[in-house]
């Protein structure tokens, strides 16, 4: 905890040294312009390679503003090759590296301006403003990826335990699955037999009363006879619908009977959802790779159609607004004729989504001032980032509200089935059913109903718990075959969602399993589960509901180093691809630690040496 | 965000069932538009037999000012009873009254025919529509006062008309006839040879009469009647017509409509129509009508041009059409049909094909000279959503060292699409936003329609309501359309006074959040309304001085375009050169700025498409055009976009674009080798700046356009007459599209007269020769034609701004006598101090081993001088042996050195070509080089 402390110390000194610089660097000599320091050796001698190896140069050629070496070698302080690349150096902030496009064009880009250096523009020196910024900068995100890296080391420890619990589990799980089918299939056995036997008793009976019938009213034998294969399959059904129903109410009193039958149910949903996706795909398919030469659209007869296809035969009976609206929707592809909103009300919405856009982002830009020392970054780069995540360094890691503990619903539901105590429920159970087989007298005749009764419900018992054995198997054979990472460390994922609200949409990310966007009460999804991508930089989520005229949903979720987990910043920046930022401390990694750290240390290096120059 | 459409399975199934039907149909909301038959005036005119209608007699002739005019006379027969045209039935006087005709003659080989009423005889108070502001205001100084006639024989007179051309009027039946001078002269161009001339004129109303039309849900009024016109034109000497754009086609000739081998097919239609994913290849009428059409042959080049803004249709005619026994050769038969206006048509003798062009432009204009800027490349997406969209698309070039010089604002921009306002929530700083581009040299373009929200909350809406400003409907209200922002109005820009309204409303002042910097796009201007006949306005709608739309529909745009590029000349006192875009076009569009070629879509077939449309554009006069790069409707597949990118990168105008459901298609968007060739594209079109900015410069003059059909430079060269698939950009560059996928050779015609060397290796190749190539991922094929200088700079920057001050490389292609020629204007890129003289203008010549720069700006063109520091830094030639090691620069007499060097500064380009390394001779100055 000490190093801990004093190392903020120490970099805020060491920026505090970097506070003097010379105003206007002089111009270094035309053999020098452009040109790394670690490159100066490689420039000395008189005859130069090209560094791709295509042609030799003479120190005349060198920055004579002639490209001799296509790769740029010759001209690394002109702008005469456009592969070339023209050194900073940028005293009191970090070096740079700028196309040659950019030497001389009439624009600072250094910020000690040495790449103007014909004098087309008077470029002022900004290096220390911009320094120290950045120095402040690096110092935030050092913590940032400090404090993460402890809570990451935690996490990977816990998904690490977690996951060989689960493991483990599961293989017990397994051989309690193997004795338990054991034990039912005896049980079902002797059920059977039970049953026949019981059967046989009735079909003895009845054979005895139809006797009695038959002497009896002799005049509707036939009839009965008519009737008796309907009776039969009717018999069957009956006889299932009894096995469910008797099922049912032994089951009363389990507290799991509903879970059970909701696994079950989503059991079967899901391949059943999947079969309809392979179909919705196919069919988009098919409409895309008509799209362009064929329209899907204009020839759907009226009434068959969806709203905006209904084309021009229906056109007629429109009113003028309407028709207004229905060719206008070819071009937006909105529903028009559904709409009774004026466009402006969309409009509108779009604002206020907008403004919260525009706050959230406000507050990037302020941080991300002056933010020199990296590349030109694309917009959803995690380093613009990470920056946010700094502003909330210090609080302590909450589990986001939206989050939940599925764990939990498993311990409850399978109190019964959880290994708790020294003594195997499986041991009890299989105890008991020996005991109960044992007792049972298979040539005792008639059935001794209440034991007969006995072994059915055992069997029943036994049966309903193989099969929550099995889907609590499944699901957690489903949960181990995913890539959790080189540690482990997003097991902890698999359990949890992600919400982010923005304006009337709530954003919930479950890695994993899919990502949503909830209105009110409509969902849509916006992707499926898909992968890790860019080294678990990037959660992929794809396949998600279709857009109109569009392609189908998709997400992709951003990781960044941050100390608490947190979605941000989710966008749409094409049409129905959407992405999002989720910091966690899980990306906190040691070597982009140690290249910050570096890149501090160069920053701070860099200056003393100067100092000591002028 | 986008929304869910959730349907039930079963509905679904039926749904696939559905596309699979309507796959198998056409894109295209066909039954939308009306086609000929649907069309009373075409299919009346269409249906008839040359020569089945009474013929006119020409009575009267005389000159007067300078003028041939006479009457036309019809015959004393009874017209034939149709269905069509009960009227024609009952000896109305309006067959029997004589319509006035004048023949005009214009300097350098022009012949003008007037056809009108006779005002005097006139039943109705009605006049038939003469579309003024197309026609150069100073024309008439071109005319020829003509002063005498000779008789040819009793049954025609003719007169003088150019060098070796003359016309002549024929008689009984009336014709007209341009022709070679001398006995036996050969016809160039004819009308009325087939006898098809008809001329509805105005009447009055009969009491059981009903004119009314209808289409679809839509009733046109027609309160003036029929009224349309109809007549043949042939071109003699022809083997191919060519021109009244716009249509997509695959061919850069126009195909045949009607006669032998020609299936049940429609005339070429023009009538500016918004045509929701037009199909590729097809007669029908798009966003603009150009009624311009030239001919060539080998014996001839000729054009003719009908000055009228209403519903077109023309039919090329097979060669047979009339007479299948006897099918005409050498010369190309066409029919014009028109629903109203008056015969305003002007015949272009050539006999070259340049000078067909020029005579066009003398009569309607030349391209206007485009600011620099315009020229490089321009990103353009709907939409650019906000202020952070367009910084990270910015930042997005320089980060992968891409220049662009524009970024594109589509109607999202505006608040509720009430143009010239601002989504402030979205773009809450539109004028910090313009100056962080301006900062790098970057402009902005808005886009401006002229649909105007009716909404009494918005300053436009309520000035042009008071003030009257807006077309009217039948009935005499503010018409009142559907567009982009719902319930709309449209300014009627017939009228002077309402384009001097609107120009006004681009001032800085007026246009609130605009800077200096930004310039504008003006989409929809056909005009395009959503709810109307055809998706446009309805034809009885009524403009200044009781005109009917019918009468002026083709023109709308091309006023709207006017206005727009007239408040941006206002806004900058005159000095500021015009960028604006119109979608819209007619005949004088190329005087108010650039065009595209509307909502095209991203399949192979449409990237073929833009070429034979945008050089059936440039010989129509406009220079400034070119198709959406990627394709506007649907995502382009990654090798799609890229050979997009090379082969926009030679069109005039090289944009990209994309409708709001594609994907994102930034350059950078496609992995980094994609990137690269993209780059690689853009580049190449920014090292060929000063050379397109030279040919803007002729095209300006000249009436020339920039890019051309290979005939256009290779008129005797019969194998390049349809040729749609290469282009010529000037004189000395020649380009090959590749237009299907996974293409790995293609079959390159070079024209004969000229070798050709291969821009990538320097290879040198044969004229005359279609050669086989193979074809490379890295580029489309093009040549340099042996005998020509091109002027390149090879330094790419941010955008062309910082391009200004860089040395310049010449491409010098030597020819088999050792020589070669080219140009290199440059001025400000601005302003217009070149109309003062300030500007440089040098031709280079190679001959005898030396190169010589001299100054070909006149003397007298103005005291305004224009000067620039850029130097020479290389000169490349290409086909001379080698061994040459120095040359000498005169003056100075300074020695420098000669080497192997590449073609172009791209990684690993090989050394294939001698290359003078630092001549260091200043552009603006006089010099020449001698090879040692």
């Amino acid at each position: 905890m000490r190093t801990h402390l004093l190392l903020p110390v120490s970099l805020a000194i060491s920026c505090l040294c970097l506070s003097w610089i010379s105003g206007l660097a002089s111009l270094p000599p035309r053999e020098l312009l452009g040109i790394a320091p670690e490159d100066e050796n490689f420039y000395k001698s008189d005859v130069i390679k090209c560094k791709d190896g295509s042609k030799k140069f003479t120190k005349q050629q060198l920055n004579d503003d002639f490209c001799d070496c296509l790769d740029g070698t010759d001209e690394p302080g002109t702008s005469a090759c456009p592969e070339g690349k023209f050194y900073c150096r940028n005293p009191g902030h970090i070096p740079q590296m700028i196309y040659s496009s950019r030497v001389n064009d009439g624009i600072c880009d250094c910020c000690d301006g040495s790449d103007e250096y014909k004098g087309n523009v008077n470029c002022p020196n900004t290096c220390w403003e911009a320094g120290k910024a950045v120095c402040e900068k690096l110092k935030k995100k050092i913590a940032t990826h400090q404090d993460g890296l402890v809570i990451r080391k935690r996490e990977v420890e816990k998904a690490k335990q977690a996951f060989a619990k689960d493991e483990e589990e599961l293989s017990k799980l397994k051989s309690e699955e193997k004795i338990l089918k054991g034990l039912v299939d005896k049980l079902r056995e002797h059920k059977e037999q039970i049953e026949k036997a019981e059967e046989e008793e009735r079909l003895k009976e009845e054979e005895e009363k139809k006797q009695r019938d038959a002497e009896r009213q002799s005049t509707e034998q036939n009839k009965s006879l008519e009737e008796s294969p309907l009776d039969h399959s009717e018999g069957t059904h009956d006889t299932l619908l009894e096995t469910t129903s008797q099922l049912d109410k032994m089951d009363i009193g389990h507290e799991s009977v509903d879970q059970l039958e909701k696994e079950y149910n989503s059991g079967i949903d899901i391949p059943a959802d999947h079969t309809v996706g392979q179909v919705v795909d196919d069919h988009h398919n098919f409409i895309r790779s008509d799209h362009g030469s064929d329209d899907t659209s204009a020839e759907l007869p009226s009434g068959l159609s969806t709203d905006q296809e209904k084309g021009s035969e229906s056109a007629d009976g429109l009113s003028r607004e309407e028709l207004g609206r229905l060719v206008a929707s070819r071009w937006t592809g909105e529903h028009s004729m559904k709409e009774t909103n004026e466009p402006d009300d969309a409009k509108e919405e779009e604002h206020e989504q907008h403004e919260q856009n525009q706050d959230s982002s406000d507050s990037v830009e302020e941080e991300s001032y002056d933010s020199d020392i990296d590349d030109d970054r694309h917009k959803f780069d995690d380093d613009d980032f990470e920056d946010e995540a700094d502003e909330e360094y210090g609080e302590d890691h909450v589990e986001p509200d939206g989050s939940y503990d599925p764990d939990k619903d498993y311990s409850s539901e399978l109190s019964d089935l959880t290994p708790s105590g020294s003594s195997s429920w499986v041991d009890k159970i299989q105890q008991t059913i020996q005991n109960i087989l044992q007792a049972f007298n298979f040539f005792k005749s008639p059935v001794d109903i209440s034991e007969a009764s006995r072994i059915k419900k055992e069997y029943n018992d036994a049966n309903s718990k193989l099969s929550k054995l099995r889907s609590r198997i499944s699901s957690l054979t489903e949960k181990l075959k995913h890539d959790f990472g080189k540690d482990k460390e997003f097991y902890s994922f698999y359990d949890r969602c992600f919400e982010n609200k923005q304006n009337k949409y709530v954003y919930k990310v479950c890695p994993f399993k899919k990502a949503s966007q909830v209105e009110d009460h409509s969902t849509t999804q916006l992707g499926n589960w898909e992968k890790f991508d860019e080294s678990y930089r990037v959660m992929q989520f794809s396949n998600g509901d279709r857009c109109w005229n569009g392609p189908d949903r998709s997400l992709k979720v951003r990781l960044r180093c941050g100390v608490k987990d947190e979605l941000a910043d989710v966008d749409e920046p094409s049409r129905c691809e959407y992405v999002a930022i989720l910091s966690t401390p899980i990306v906190c990694l040691e070597d982009k630690l140690k290249e910050l750290q570096q890149k501090l240390e160069d920053l701070n290096k860099s200056q003393p040496s100067k100092h000591d120059e002028l | 965000m986008g929304r869910l459409n959730r349907r039930s399975p079963d509905a679904l199934i039926f749904l696939i069932f559905l596309v699979f039907l309507a796959s198998l149909t056409s894109a295209w909301k066909k039954d939308e538009f009306r086609s000929c038959r649907q069309t009373p005036f075409c299919k009346r005119a269409r249906g008839r037999a040359p020569n089945s209608l009474p013929s006119f007699s020409v009575a009267d002739v005389s000159l007067s000012d300078g003028a041939v005019s006479a009457r036309l006379v019809p015959a004393p027969t009874l017209r034939q009873v149709t269905d069509d045209d009960p009227s024609a039935a009952d000896g109305d006087d309006a067959s029997s009254r004589s319509l006035l005709l004048r023949l005009s003659v214009y300097r350098g080989g022009i012949l003008r025919l007037e056809i009108d009423e006779d005002p005097s005889s006139a039943p109705t108070t009605k006049r038939r529509f003469r579309l003024p502001d197309v026609l150069l205001p100073n024309l008439d100084d071109l005319r020829l006062w003509l002063s005498r006639l000779s008789p040819d024989g009793a049954s025609a007179t003719s007169f003088y008309l150019a060098d070796g051309f003359e016309g002549v009027l024929r008689h009984d039946p009336f014709q007209i006839v341009v022709r070679r001078a001398g006995s036996g002269g050969e016809p160039v161009l004819s009308l009325n040879s087939h006898g098809l001339f008809d001329f509805e004129q105005l009447r009055a109303k009969k009491d059981d009469e009903n004119w009314e039309e209808n289409f679809r849900s839509h009733t046109d009024s027609r309160p003036h009647g029929p009224q349309s016109i109809s007549f043949d034109v042939s071109f003699h000497g022809a083997d191919f017509v060519y021109g009244i754009p716009e249509h997509a086609s695959t061919s850069l000739s126009l195909r045949p409509t009607r006669g032998p081998g020609v299936d049940e097919s429609e005339p070429y239609r023009l009538f500016n129509l918004d045509v929701f994913e037009y199909l590729h290849d097809s007669p029908f009428g798009i966003y603009g009508s150009i009624p311009f059409m030239l001919s060539h042959g080998t014996r001839s080049t000729s054009g003719f041009f009908w000055l009228n803004a209403a519903e077109m249709q023309i039919d090329v005619l097979a060669p047979g059409w009339d007479d299948p026994a006897a099918p005409n050769a050498g010369r190309v038969d066409t029919f014009w049909m028109s629903e109203a206006g008056v015969v305003d048509a002007f015949f272009f003798v050539g006999p070259g094909p340049k000078d067909v062009l020029r005579q066009y432009a003398s009569v309607t204009g030349t391209q206007a000279m485009p600011q620099e800027f315009a020229v490089a490349y321009h990103q353009c997406r709907w939409n650019y959503r906000d202020e952070e969209d367009v910084a990270a698309v910015d930042a997005g070039f320089d980060e992968h060292d891409i220049p662009y010089d524009v970024l594109w604002l589509d109607i999202d921009h505006a608040d509720g699409k009430r143009y010239f306002t601002w989504d402030r929530v979205l773009f809450p700083h539109p004028e910090e936003m313009q100056n962080k581009l301006a900062a790098k040299g970057r402009h902005m373009v808005t886009i401006v329609d002229p649909h105007i929200k009716r909404d009494d909350s918005f300053y436009l809406h309520k000035e042009a309501t008071e003030k009257g400003y807006y077309v009217k409907d039948a009935s005499g209200k503010d018409f009142d359309g559907w567009c982009w922002p719902g319930s709309s109005s449209y300014p009627d820009m017939l009228n002077p006074e309402i384009r001097e309204w609107w120009a006004e409303k681009f001032s800085l002042k007026e246009y609130v959040g605009s800077t200096p910097s930004l310039y504008i796009w003006n989409d929809m201007n056909e005009p395009s309304v959503f709810n109307g006949p055809e998706v446009t306005m309805p034809r009885d709608a009524i403009h200044m001085g009781g005109v009917e739309h019918r009468e002026l529909h083709n023109a709308y745009g091309y006023y709207f375009h006017m206005a727009t590029s007239n408040g941006l000349l206002k806004r900058g006192n005159g000095k500021d050169r015009p960028f604006v875009l119109s979608r819209a076009i007619f005949a004088g569009s190329q005087r108010y700025g650039a065009i595209w070629t509307g909502d095209n879509s991203a399949d192979w077939d449409h990237l073929r498409v833009s070429v034979p449309m945008i050089l059936n554009l440039g010989l129509a006069g406009m220079s400034f055009s070119g198709a959406d790069v990627g394709g506007f409707f649907g995502n382009p597949e990654n090798d799609l976009l890229v050979r997009w990118y090379q082969l926009g990168a030679y069109y005039p105008f090289f944009r990209a674009h994309a409708h709001h459901d594609t994907k994102r298609r930034e350059p950078w968007l496609f992995g980094e080798q994609n990137t690269a060739l993209m780059r690689e594209a853009i580049h190449t079109r920014y090292s060929l700046l000063p050379y397109y900015y030279t040919l803007f410069r002729e095209a300006a003059v000249t009436g020339i356009p920039v890019m051309r059909p290979l005939w256009l430079e290779f008129p005797s060269d019969k194998e390049t007459y349809d040729n749609g698939e290469a282009f010529l950009v000037g004189s000395s560059l020649l380009v090959h599209g590749i237009y299907e996928k996974d293409q790995k050779s293609a079959s390159v015609y070079l024209p004969s007269g000229a070798s050709w060397f291969n821009l990538r290796n320097g290879v040198k190749f044969d004229g005359g020769v279609s050669h086989k190539l193979a074809v490379s991922e890295d580029s489309i094929p093009s040549f340099q034609r042996a005998g020509t200088i091109i002027p390149r700079k090879d330094r790419f920057r941010r955008s062309s701004t910082q391009m200004v001050n860089d040395p310049y490389t010449l491409v010098i292609a030597l020819n088999g006598s050792l020589a070669a020629e080219g140009e290199l204007y440059i001025d400000d890129g601005k302003s217009y101090d070149f109309e003062q003289g300030a500007y440089i203008h040098r031709r280079f010549i190679f001959a005898d081993r030396k190169l010589t720069s001299i100054d070909i700006r006149p003397s007298n063109v103005g005291d305004k001088k224009f000067s620039t520091d850029c130097t020479v830094e290389r000169i490349i030639l290409l086909g001379l042996p080698s061994g040459a090691k120095k040359a000498v620069v005169e003056p100075g007499n300074h020695e420098t050195n000669i080497e192997l060097g590449p073609l172009t500064l791209r990684r690993a380009s090989p050394p294939v070509a001698l290359t003078i390394r630092k001549p260091n001779v200043r552009v603006a100055d006089d010099w020449s080089l001698r090879i040692l």
